[in-house]
Formats: structure tokens, sequence, C-alpha cells
């Protein structure tokens, strides 16, 4: 039977080690890489094609739920598993939206980070019952209330949103260009159509929407 | 301390696999003894006066007192016990917090296992040691 691949992405090399440890603890799982930004976590899922996605929210580069939305997409049989410092309504129905099926706490044991793989390696969903309810009753109020983030969701393109977070964190223009792979001219034809979609005039109000609407943390 | 013996470690954060990463990275040095691990504040004084470490190695967002709180206590209870913050605060206003609170050094999250092992070798020779992210100026003035 083959074993359980399993990539880990989270910036901080003790927690990717810590996590690791609890991979390889498993017979039958291995790590089969790691990534220390959102963008490697995409490049690595399609390169490796791993089984599970560990993958922290807060990750520089691209964070985990745009990423996870890219995994999903471009990799449908990669289940993905967020880990997040943050318990709140708001996370837990960005995590669903995103397209992760697990979900789990830092705070959280040991086990319940095993079992979330566990449960996602069979294809089922790992949410505490909590964020079930909160699913629930989304769903049962016919869709959440529009909230900030659905507002940046809603106007910019996947690509948009990208360079919206490069830029918020303190890239050029040719920097995001280079990270990219993209022309100068078009990051900043990228650049110009986020400031005229978002209505802001300046790169430090365009920093503060992004703060404001959760793309980046302060 | 004498370079042969092992150094006893507490290891305190609430996050397992942050206790867990942290072992996996000092017990495969032959320097270090994981000798107890905490997941909040009171536990953590427990076991520091139970077991008499070394180092502490803690997190400052800790429930129930914070890391810092547990510095402070453990500089006046048991002030041979050298405290390493390891935190995800890089402010020079938590630097001076934690170096009032008598903690003997400062490391952040991100900082690479390079400068956990660093670190943790500076404080078994009872040296001071501050996250290469700070001005050295900086942690010079205030760990001295």
């Amino acid at each position: 039977m083959n074993a359980l691949k399993v990539l880990i992405a989270d910036d901080h090399d003790i927690v990717r080690k810590g996590l690791r440890a609890l991979v390889e603890e498993r017979p039958g799982w291995e790590v089969c890489g790691e990534a220390r930004s959102g963008r490697e976590a995409v490049e690595k899922t399609v390169q490796l094609g791993p089984d599970v996605l560990i993958i922290d929210v807060s990750m520089p580069d691209l964070n985990g739920l745009d990423a996870t939305r890219q995994v999903r997409r471009l990799s449908p049989k990669t289940e993905v598993l967020i880990i997040t410092q943050h318990d709140s309504d708001e996370m837990a129905g960005e995590v669903l939206d995103a397209g992760a099926r697990g979900y789990v706490l830092k705070s959280d044991s040991d086990r319940d980070l095993a079992n979330a793989v566990e449960a996602l390696s069979h294809h089922k969903p790992f949410l505490t019952a909590r964020v079930t309810e909160i699913f629930l009753a989304s769903r049962g109020r016919g869709g959440r209330e529009p909230d900030p983030v659905d507002a940046v969701r809603n106007r910019l393109t996947m690509r948009e949103r990208e360079i919206l977070q490069l830029l918020a964190e303190g890239k050029s223009a040719k920097e995001v260009a280079s990270v990219l792979g993209i022309a100068i001219k078009t990051s900043d034809t990228h650049r110009t159509n986020i400031m005229r979609k978002l209505n802001v005039h300046s790169v430090a109000e365009l920093v503060r929407y992004a703060i404001r609407n959760k793309v980046v943390e302060p | 301390m004498d370079p042969e013996t092992r150094a006893r470690i507490i290891l305190s954060d609430d996050h397992s696999f942050v206790r867990r990463g942290l072992r996996n990275i000092l017990e495969s040095t032959d320097q270090y003894e994981i000798c107890g691990e905490a997941s909040d504040g009171s536990q953590t004084l427990e076991l520091a006066k139970r077991l008499h470490p070394d180092i502490l190695i803690i997190d400052i967002s800790m429930p129930s007192p914070n890391g810092l709180e547990v510095a402070r206590q453990l500089h006046e209870s048991l002030p041979e016990i050298k405290v390493l913050i390891l935190t995800m605060h890089d402010s020079a206003e938590m630097l001076r917090a934690a170096a009032a609170a008598g903690a003997f050094g400062y490391l952040l999250k991100s900082d690479d296992e390079r400068s956990l092992v660093d670190a943790l070798q500076h404080l078994k020779m009872g040296q001071h040691f501050v996250s290469p992210a700070f001005e050295p100026d900086l942690a010079k003035q205030l760990f001295h």
C-alpha cells in the first residue's frame, strides 16, 4: 500500500520540524516536501502531488487561504488542512470557502492534528463541532452576510489579489514583477487597475486597505 | 557549565508542534536533555520548581500566566534558571519588557534552526543571546 504523502507549509523552521516529527511518527505516512511560503506550497503541490497539504494560514508571499484556493484548483486530489493561531467565526468561514476541509488550531493537541490528517486521507472533512455549526447556520440563512474579505474577493481577480498582497508586504512593482515572472509594465498595469478598482490613490492607502481586509496581517 | 554535561531544559509553549519541533532539534545534538514540557504558565512554574532545569524555553503568549510573568517570578524565586523567551513578538518594546522581567535570552519564532542552536549554546555557557533580527547595539544595551 502506498505511503500517505504529506506536504508541510509553514514559514517557521521550528513548526515545520514539529509537524514533520508528527507525520513521520505514523507508519505509512511520509513527508514528501516542505514549503516556506504560500507560493512555494502551491508550486510543490503541483510538482509532488501530495495527498494532504498542511498549511499555516499566515504565510508570506501568498497567504494560506489564497494558496489553498490555488491548490484546490490545480491539484484537486490534494486535501488541505489549515492550521491557524486564530479561532473566529470569520476565519472558519474563510477556511471553508477556500476549499480546505480540515481546520485545526495551533493550540490543539497532536492527536487532533493526527486525526485531521487521518480523516483527510480518507477524503473526509475534519472540522470542530463549532465550525460545522457555523457552516450549517450560514447555509440555512441562504448565504453569509457580505463581509470585507468578500469585498476584496469579488472585486479583484486572483492575480490582482496576489499582487495586492505583495504590494502590501512592501514590494515595489519591479520586485512584484520579478517574483511573479512578469514584465514590469504588466506589474505596473495591474497595480493601477487594483488601485482603480479599490478606489485608493496611494500605496499607503492600498496597504491600509489590505490590512483592513485581512489580505496581510499588520 | 562543563561542555560535556547535558543541559536540562523545560519546554513551555501552548502549541504542541512547537514543543515537538524544539525537542526534535535539541535532542539531535548530544548537549541537551528535555526534562519536561508545559502548555501553560502555572504548569511551567510548578515544573520549574520541581525539576530545577538549567534552561527554560518559553513563549510569551501563554495562558495563565503569560511567559513574561513566568520569567519575572522565576527571576525572583529561582534566578539560576536561564529563561529563553521564544516568541512571535519582534518589537523593541517587547524585547525591553523581557529584559526587565529577567529573561536571559530572546529568540523569534521566525528565526531559523541555526539561531536556536546558537542561542542554546550561548545560554549553556552562561552568555546572553538575542535574536539576530534585532539591532546588536540594542541587544547589548538590554542584555549585558
